[in-house]
């Protein structure tokens, strides 16, 4: 080599070497675990019955409470074959052990090639984003999802996935449920080839501590993790003709629980039913005798969810508004735990419902404030320089787009009230005087005597509750009474309001005799009023007729007119009177709740058991850790008293 | 000869993927027994993750019911030679099948299946069977 090549060589390095010691110095690159895994089954506790196949009644190393047990005798595998459950994919426990492995991509930042989302996939699975790049959780209002929400940090050489925002499901198949209060965590790390998932479930509603479990993956290079596609249709997969058909056992019918033991007769019974005892070693002295199991210390951890938080923040009484965008026009305001539900277009606004009477200056300020920015908000200037039309002279005709004001947000057109609930109607006089509807004289004018608000419309029993024949004191003021009522069992706008057509259904003899629902069809959103709430059982008024069986019916309604988008969730999305926001999967499990509780006490009552004894036998038991209260305007004991009375009537 | 018994390796495992329920069988239906049912074919859904023979049946009180049968998967009856012409609407049919272990639910796990018209069967030969 001359000299000439030798410089140039050298000069060639240190250009190399200086370029690569230029770069700032980056973090230590976490393993990649971007592949196709293919699962290693053995842990399955599937495996003793079958592969892929746990047998019923298997409930070993779950940490059950009580309720977690009942909820689990009671539950029925066929509950895969309701209309709204048949292409329900695996919930979230079970996931990483379904069948046909796992493939992990990830989405990177294109400028620095962080990843800022892993997508996990499963066979049965819809897509599951992590989030890495440190974004918040969801309000708890934001609606839950079969994958929830995840966020992800890398810990060492670990990924830490904390998920919330997740259905009902089940911890196992065969039996074992979860709440929709349950949170995972997954930490999730990589040895070579192999991917060990470390998931701690924490369940406060039925387990006394977080439930874990570990499962393994190794890499597969040839894999491909197929999709299942869900043909089902939308008829019952449980034979006969009654598409609202709730599958489950009543207490103690379901009889079967043990069969599996008589092929493993090694395993004691006791240890089956779970609980968080069975799970340490020293319960083995239980089983020599040595220890009751009433006297046996473990040193058991406990639940990281505070249920009673949990449930009152997707319900705030905070004295604010919360604005939860859904779908199409509609938005939905949580207005100090009472949610309201509006459209916002060209045409106007209209509202379901006006919450408390107390927070209706501050709802009209909000609904105001969502006109502005969703149908007039303010818009730069993007016309500038040789680009811009018209720009010639010395003055932009375009100036006047930069010197603005907001112009007033359109009226309230509609006020449409599900009930005559307080809590519905509080707001009904300051925003219909806010509000503008004409009723004569012509647009823009009006007749004095029929005034100038919005219109109130509900069904002509809210009417009822609200007013007072002439000399009496009504329950409301005139200005906040119902002006356009209706009789039939529905009732249209009188035209597309807002773009899209908007019918009331009256929902007879349910929480009331005055309950309706709305439907927003082309937004596809319903709002359910007090028939459905997601942090309570609904309230029975049986002094104003109403009835179990009642608000079952308006909930079988509300499944009768959503669609799915996909696999059981999202599509039609329903705003109960109080709670997140929900969907077909959300109220189809809280139908199937008050399917069970009604069959229970109507069992009762066949029994002829009394009231008192009813209330005793406890038969929400498994659902008051969720829904009940002892405390509070109602209280699971006055649910379960109305639940009978109404069902003890209608003998 | 590697190259083809690689082939029905990955036939089989698909086969075998596609087979298995996405729900429990054994806490869906009681599979230690067996209920049989005559009746005329209303529906044939053959599709993933099982296909659904429903057939109009009476009950034991002579009323007529709609009963749903579990079958197994497309790729496991395709390889079985059910195909989707195999069932028509109105054939006169008789199925052996487990009940579901819920009380007065008329749905039932595909055991076998007879058409005495032209004897058309399946469920009667090794390997057919749900699982």
């Amino acid at each position: 080599m001359d000299k000439a090549y030798r410089l140039l060589f050298i000069a060639a390095a240190m250009l190399i070497s200086v370029s690569a010691f230029a770069q700032p110095a980056r973090p230590a690159t976490p393993p990649d675990i971007a592949a196709e895994w293919n699962l290693q089954s053995n842990e399955d506790p599937g495996q003793i019955g079958g592969q892929g196949q746990p047998a019923l009644g298997d409930y070993l190393g779950i940490p059950f409470n009580d309720a977690g047990r009942m909820r689990a005798d009671t539950s029925a595998e066929s509950i895969w074959g309701t209309p709204e459950y048949s292409c329900r994919p695996h919930t979230a426990p079970h996931q990483w052990r379904g069948l046909g492995g796992a493939r992990i991509l990830k989405e990177q930042d294109p400028l620095t090639r962080d990843v800022k989302v892993y997508h996990v996939q499963f066979m049965r699975s819809l897509d599951w984003p992590i989030y890495m790049d440190g974004r918040p959780h969801p309000p708890a209002w934001a609606p839950h999802s079969w994958t929830g929400f995840s966020t992800g940090e890398w810990i060492g050489n670990t990924l830490k996935v904390t998920t919330t925002h997740l259905k009902d499901g089940y911890l196992r198949r065969g039996g074992p449920q979860t709440s929709d209060l349950y949170s995972m965590t997954d930490f999730i790390t990589r040895h070579g080839d192999v991917l060990t998932v470390v998931t701690v479930i924490d369940d406060p509603i039925y387990q006394d501590e977080p439930y874990v479990q570990s499962t393994t993956y190794t890499l597969d290079t040839n894999a491909t993790t197929n999709t299942e596609t869900c043909n089902a249709s939308e008829f019952s997969e449980n034979g006969g003709s009654d598409r609202h058909h709730v599958p489950h056992f009543l207490p103690g019918q379901n009889t079967a629980l043990t069969e599996w033991l008589k092929n493993e007769k090694w395993i004691p019974e006791a240890a089956t039913r779970g609980g968080v005892k069975t799970l340490y070693p020293e319960y083995t002295s239980t089983l020599k005798g040595t220890t009751k199991v009433a006297d046996l210390k473990v040193p058991s951890s406990k639940s990281a969810v505070d249920v009673n938080k949990e449930i009152a923040a997707q319900s705030p009484h905070d004295g604010q508004v919360h604005v939860q965008p859904v779908q199409g026009n509609i938005y939905m305001l949580v207005a100090d735990g009472t949610n309201v539900t509006v459209s916002v277009g060209p045409e106007g606004i209209a509202v379901v419902n006006t919450g408390t009477a107390a927070m209706s200056d501050k709802l009209l300020s909000a609904i105001n404030q969502l006109a502005n920015s969703a149908v007039t908000p303010p818009m730069p200037n993007n016309c500038l320089g040789a680009n811009c039309a018209g720009m010639w002279g010395y003055s932009s005709p375009f100036i006047n787009t930069v010197i603005n004001s907001p112009s007033p947000p359109k009226p309230i057109r509609f006020i449409m009230n599900t009930s005559a609930a307080p809590e519905h109607v509080g707001g009904n006089q300051k925003l219909a005087s806010a509000g503008f509807f004409p009723r004569g004289g012509g647009f823009g004018a009006a007749v004095e005597s029929v005034g100038r608000n919005a219109s109130i419309v509900a069904h002509e029993n809210v009417l009822l509750h609200m007013s007072a024949p002439a000399g009496k004191a009504p329950a409301a003021p005139t200005a906040a009474q119902p002006t356009d009522t209706f009789f039939d069992e529905l009732h249209k706008l009188p035209q597309y309001f807002n773009g899209e057509a908007v019918v009331l259904y009256y929902e007879p003899n349910a929480n009331t005799d005055a309950d309706s629902i709305v439907y927003f069809r082309h937004s596809e959103v319903i709002a359910a009023g007090n028939i459905f709430s997601t942090i309570s059982y609904p309230v029975i008024d049986l002094q104003n007729d109403g009835s179990m069986q009642g608000v079952i019916s308006g909930l079988n309604h509300i499944l009768d007119l959503a669609v799915a988008e996909y696999r059981g969730q999202g599509g039609t999305w329903v705003i109960p009177s109080h709670g997140r926001l929900s969907d077909l999967a959300d109220v189809a499990s809280y139908r199937n709740m008050l399917v069970m509780i009604r069959d229970r006490v109507q069992d009762s009552i066949k029994k002829g058991m009394t009231l008192d004894q009813v209330k005793a036998s406890r038969p929400t038991m498994d659902f008051d850790g969720r829904y009940g209260s002892d405390s509070g305007s109602w209280t699971t004991a006055m649910f379960v008293e109305a639940v009978y009375k109404s069902l003890k009537e209608k003998q | 000869m590697r190259r083809n018994t690689l082939l029905i390796t990955a036939a089989i495992l698909l086969i075998s993927t596609a087979a298995y329920a996405h729900h429990s069988y054994a806490a869906t239906y009681d599979t230690t027994k067996q209920v049989k049912i005559e009746g005329i074919l209303v529906q044939f859904e053959l599709r993933n993750p099982h296909a659904f023979v429903t057939i109009k049946s009476k009950d034991k009180d002579g009323v007529t019911q709609r009963w749903s049968v579990e079958w197994a998967g497309v790729s496991q009856l395709d390889n079985a030679g059910i195909k989707k012409e195999s069932l028509k609407v109105g054939d006169e049919i008789a199925i052996v099948g487990n009940p579901s272990r819920v009380p007065g639910e008329y749905r039932l796990l595909m055991v076998n299946l007879k058409r005495p018209l032209d004897g058309f069967s399946w469920g009667t030969k090794p390997g057919e069977k749900v699982d």
